[in-house]
C-alpha cells in the first residue's frame, strides 16, 4: 500500500464511454511529486503538444498531491491540467475547497479525461464505483444550480467540480469551479472540459489517506501550525483581511493596475480595500480543507444596492480584474461581478482584464460604432453595468461582441487591430501587479509557463513585502533572474505536493519537504526538493516548446517595455526585460532560444 | 466535567479537527470515520464542528438495548463498549444532536472519547473554535432550541 499517494489513476475515455483504473506510475510520482508536476508528466507523455486544445486529442487531468487530504497545513489542493485553450501552452490551474481531498478519499490521485463525449455527461465517483452519467438536465445551468442538482441525485455529502455556461460555450477564459466558489481559474481549463462535454465530476470518498510516518508527520504539522499562527502574513493579513489586504499597499506604491494598466493608482482604492470589505460586506472568513490560514471572504451585499447577493470573494486579483482595471470602485458591483463569475465559471482575472482591454479599445475609438451599437450599455471605464453586462455576453457568447470577449483579451485586441493593448503574456492576462514597479514580477510574467501569472514566481514577496533590510530593490533588475528561478522552482514543488502556495508565506521549503518525506516515506534532501521543482519547470517548458512556443513568447506588452508608469512611488519606470531574460536563460541552462540544453536535460533526468 | 466546547462563530470549516481525530483513532486521514464532524453549509454561510456532549441524561445510553453504552463514573464520559454493541443504531436515532457515530468497517457505534484527556481536535484548532474546558453543557431545552434554529451548540 502506498503512503501519501493513493496509488491509483482513474481514466475516463469519453469517446468510447470507457472507465479504467490503473496503478499510478510510481517512478513518475517520485520524480514529479504529484499534482502539477505529475500531471504535466502524464500530459507530456500522452498528448501531442500541437493538438487542438478544444479537440478530442487534448486531455484534461484532475490531479492531487501526496499531501492532499492529510492535515498538512493547507493540504487540500487539486489542479486541473491540459493544453490551454487560451494560451496553447501548458495549463495548470490550482484550487482548494473540498473536492481534491474527496478524490483522494475515494482512492484516486488523478482523473484523466480523454476523448470527447457525443453528449453532455458528468462523472460520478463513489469510491470504487464510477459511472458516466447523462448531464443533459444540468447543461446550461450555473455552477451552483448544478452542484445542488447533482448532489441531490448522488449523495448529499458529495463534492462537485465542474463548469458553468462559459465552459460549455468554450469561452477561452472559462474556469472550473468546485464547492460553488473555489476556482481552478486560469488558462481556460473550463473550456477544455466543456469541449469534452463533461459538465462535472462528482465525488464521494469514504476511504483513507495514509502517511508513512504518522508520528513524524504530526510533529512537523504541529511545528508548522505554530509558525503559521505567528506569521504576520498568514495570520494578521490573510486571515484578517484576505488577499484584499494587498489593495492598500499596491495602490500606495503605485502598482495597482488601473484602467488596463494605464495607471498604477486607483482613486477609488479605499472603497475596495480589505478594510472596506471587513467593514461592510464581510460575513465571516473561511478556510479550504486543512487550512490554518482562512483567507477566503464569505460576503453578502447588504443595504440598498442595485446589486444583491451573497457568496465568497472577492480576492485581491478579482478586485483588480473587475474593479480597478476596469475603473470600477463600487464594492457591491465587484462582489456581484465576482458571484457572477463563479456562477458562469469564468476566471475573474482574465475576464475582468479582457473587459478592461475592451474598454480601452472602445475609448480609443478602435471598435467600430456598429459593434458598440449592439451593446445595451456604454463600454467605458468606470461603468460597472458594462463589466457585469460583458460577463454575461462573454459566458454565453452572445452576439458578435460576446463572441469576441469570450476569446480573451489577446484575440479581442488583435481582431480590432491593436494587439498592443492586450495586457498579458502568451495570450493570458496579467495579474494584479504592474511589473514596471516590481521588475522581478515582469520577468516572472514573461517566463511563466502558463502565460502571465503572479503565482509562478511571486517575487513581490522579496521586492516589496520583505522587511526593508532584506528587500531587493523593486526598480532594479539586478539579481531578479536568480530570484525568479529560485521562486519558480520552489513554487513548482509546493504546488505539486498538494499544499497551497500561501502557506509558503510562513513555511520555508524544508518544512514542506519534511511533510512530503514523512507522508510518502521518501528521503529527499532539500537539494533534491529544489531540483525536483526545477525538473517540473523544465518539463513544462519542454511541453511549450513542443507546442511551438519559444523566446518570442517570453515577452511583455510594449506598454510595460516602453511607456513609463506615472504616479505613485514608481514614476518613470519601465521593465528592462532583455538583460533579465538573458541572465535568466543562462541561469536556467537554456540556449539563446530558451531551450534547455542537453546538459541541463541530463542534469534534471529529462534527457 | 471537562468537555469539548465548540465555538462555531470562530470555525472556518477547514476540517483540520477531523484529520486530527481520525489520525488518532484510525492511524490515517479518513473523515468518514471521525468522532467529530464539521458542517460546511456554503449557502447558509454556517460552519461549525460538533461532537458528543456526554450528556448528563444521555438518551444514547438509556436507549441502548444491549447496555453497550456506559458512563465512566470517574470522568463522566459516555462510552461504547464495542464487544457489546450489535450495531443496531438505536443510539444514533436517539441522539438529538446527531453526534453518535457509526464505524463503517467495525459496524459499531462510536462517540468522542476525549482522547484520554488530550483531545487532538482541540490541539489542532488554530482558530480557537474548539476548547477543552470544564463547562456544564447548556440545558437540554436550550440546546434543542438552538439546534432547531440552526445555531450550533
Amino acid at each position: 500500500m502506498t503512503s501519501g499517494w493513493a496509488g491509483q489513476v482513474l481514466r475516463v475515455n469519453l469517446t468510447r464511454g470507457e472507465i479504467t483504473k490503473e496503478p499510478l506510475r510510481m517512478d513518475w510520482a517520485r520524480a514529479y511529486i504529484g499534482g502539477r508536476g505529475l500531471g504535466t508528466k502524464y500530459l507530456y507523455e500522452e498528448i501531442d503538444p500541437r493538438c487542438d486544445p478544444l479537440g478530442p486529442s487534448n486531455k484534461v487531468i484532475f490531479a492531487t498531491g501526496p499531501l492532499t487530504g492529510t492535515y498538512a497545513p493547507t493540504g487540500g489542493r487539486y489542479m486541473v491540467l491540459c493544453k490551454s485553450p487560451l494560451t496553447d501552452a501548458i495549463a495548470c490551474s490550482n484550487s482548494g475547497g473540498y473536492w481534491g481531498p474527496e478524490l483522494k478519499f475515494a482512492g484516486y490521485d488523478m482523473v484523466i479525461l480523454e476523448g470527447q463525449s457525443p453528449r453532455p455527461v458528468y462523472i460520478w465517483i463513489h469510491n470504487d464505483h464510477v459511472e458516466i452519467r447523462d448531464a443533459s438536465h444540468v447543461w446550461g445551468k450555473t455552477t451552483a444550480e448544478t452542484e445542488d442538482i447533482l448532489r441531490a441525485e448522488t449523495d448529499p455529502q458529495a463534492r462537485v467540480a465542474g463548469i458553468g455556461p462559459a465552459g460549455e460555450n468554450m469561452c477561452r477564459v472559462a474556469c472550473v469551479i468546485n464547492d460553488k466558489s473555489r476556482a481552478a481559474g486560469r488558462s481556460g481549463v473550463g473550456a477544455a472540459m466543456g469541449a469534452k462535454r463533461v459538465k462535472a465530476i462528482v465525488v464521494r470518498g469514504t476511504g483513507a489517506v495514509r502517511v508513512a510516518d504518522p508520528v513524524r508527520f504530526s510533529q512537523v504539522v504541529m511545528d508548522s501550525l505554530q509558525i503559521v499562527a505567528q506569521s504576520p502574513v498568514t495570520s494578521a493579513a490573510l486571515r484578517g483581511l484576505g488577499t484584499a489586504s494587498t489593495v492598500g499597499f499596491t495602490n500606495a506604491v503605485g502598482i495597482l493596475p488601473t484602467r488596463n494598466f494605464q495607471q498604477g493608482q486607483f482613486e477609488g482604492a479605499n472603497a475596495i480595500s480589505g478594510q472596506a470589505i471587513a467593514q461592510s460586506v464581510l460575513v465571516r472568513n473561511k478556510g479550504c480543507y486543512s487550512c490554518p490560514i482562512g483567507c477566503a471572504r464569505v460576503t453578502e451585499i447588504k443595504g440598498p444596492s442595485k446589486w444583491q447577493g451573497k457568496g465568497e470573494g472577492p480576492e485581491y486579483e478579482t478586485i483588480f480584474g473587475v474593479g480597478s482595471d476596469c475603473g470600477v470602485g463600487d464594492l457591491n458591483a465587484i462582489l456581484y461581478a465576482n458571484y457572477l463569475c463563479n456562477l458562469y465559471a469564468v476566471d475573474t482575472i482574465s475576464a475582468g482584464a479582457t473587459i478592461a482591454t475592451a474598454m480601452e479599445l472602445a475609448e480609443k475609438g478602435y471598435i467600430p460604432e456598429e459593434d458598440l451599437a449592439e451593446l445595451p450599455f456604454e463600454l467605458k471605464f468606470g461603468n460597472a453595468d458594462a463589466v457585469i453586462g460583458c460577463l454575461e455576453l462573454m459566458a454565453y457568447r452572445r452576439g458578435k461582441f460576446g463572441n469576441l470577449l469570450a476569446e480573451g483579451g489577446y484575440r479581442l485586441a488583435e481582431y480590432y487591430g491593436h494587439p498592443e493593448l492586450f495586457m498579458g503574456v502568451k495570450k493570458q492576462e496579467f495579474a494584479a501587479y504592474d511589473p514596471r514597479g516590481a521588475k522581478g514580477m515582469g520577468l516572472g510574467y514573461a517566463t511563466s509557463n502558463r502565460g502571465a501569472c503572479h503565482l509562478r514566481g511571486y517575487s513581490m514577496s522579496v521586492e516589496w513585502f520583505a522587511p526593508p533590510d532584506q528587500r531587493l530593490d523593486p526598480f532594479s533588475i539586478e539579481g531578479k533572474a536568480a530570484v525568479q528561478k529560485m521562486l519558480q522552482d520552489a513554487a513548482a514543488s509546493v504546488d505539486s505536493s498538494g499544499v497551497c502556495t500561501f502557506v509558503t508565506f510562513a513555511l520555508t521549503p524544508d518544512k514542506i519537504c519534511a511533510l512530503y518525506n514523512a507522508a510518502t516515506g521518501e528521503t529527499l534532501t532539500l537539494e533534491d526538493w529544489a531540483l525536483t521543482g526545477e525538473r517540473i519547470w523544465n518539463i513544462e517548458r519542454l511541453f511549450n516548446i513542443g507546442a511551438g512556443l519559444g523566446r518570442k513568447d517570453d515577452t511583455l506588452p510594449p506598454r510595460m517595455l516602453n511607456e513609463p508608469l506615472t504616479g505613485g512611488a514608481v514614476p518613470g519606470q519601465v521593465v528592462e526585460l532583455e538583460p533579465m531574460l538573458e541572465e535568466y536563460y543562462r541561469l536556467r541552462g537554456w540556449d539563446e532560444e530558451g531551450r534547455p540544453t542537453q546538459e541541463t536535460l541530463a542534469r534534471l533526468g529529462l534527457a | 466535567m471537562k468537555l469539548i466546547v465548540s465555538h462555531p462563530e470562530k470555525c472556518v470549516a477547514c476540517h483540520l479537527c477531523e484529520g486530527a481525530c481520525s489520525l488518532r483513532h484510525e492511524g490515517a486521514f479518513v473523515p468518514a470515520k471521525t468522532r467529530i464532524w464539521v458542517l460546511d453549509l456554503v449557502d447558509e454561510q454556517v460552519y461549525g464542528a460538533f461532537t458528543c456532549f456526554h450528556c448528563p441524561d444521555a438518551p444514547c445510553l438509556t436507549n441502548c438495548p444491549t447496555y453497550a453504552i456506559s458512563r465512566d463514573p470517574e470522568t463522566g464520559r459516555v462510552y461504547v463498549r464495542e464487544e457489546k454493541c450489535i450495531g443496531c443504531k438505536m443510539c444514533l436515532v436517539a441522539c438529538p444532536f446527531g453526534v453518535m457515530g457509526y464505524h463503517l468497517d467495525k459496524h459499531v457505534a462510536q462517540n468522542c472519547d476525549l482522547c484520554e484527556g488530550d483531545p487532538q481536535c482541540v490541539k489542532i484548532c488554530i482558530y480557537g473554535a474548539l476548547e477543552y474546558a470544564d463547562k456544564e453543557p447548556l440545558p437540554w431545552a436550550t440546546r434543542m432550541e438552538r439546534a432547531e434554529s440552526g445555531i450550533l451548540v
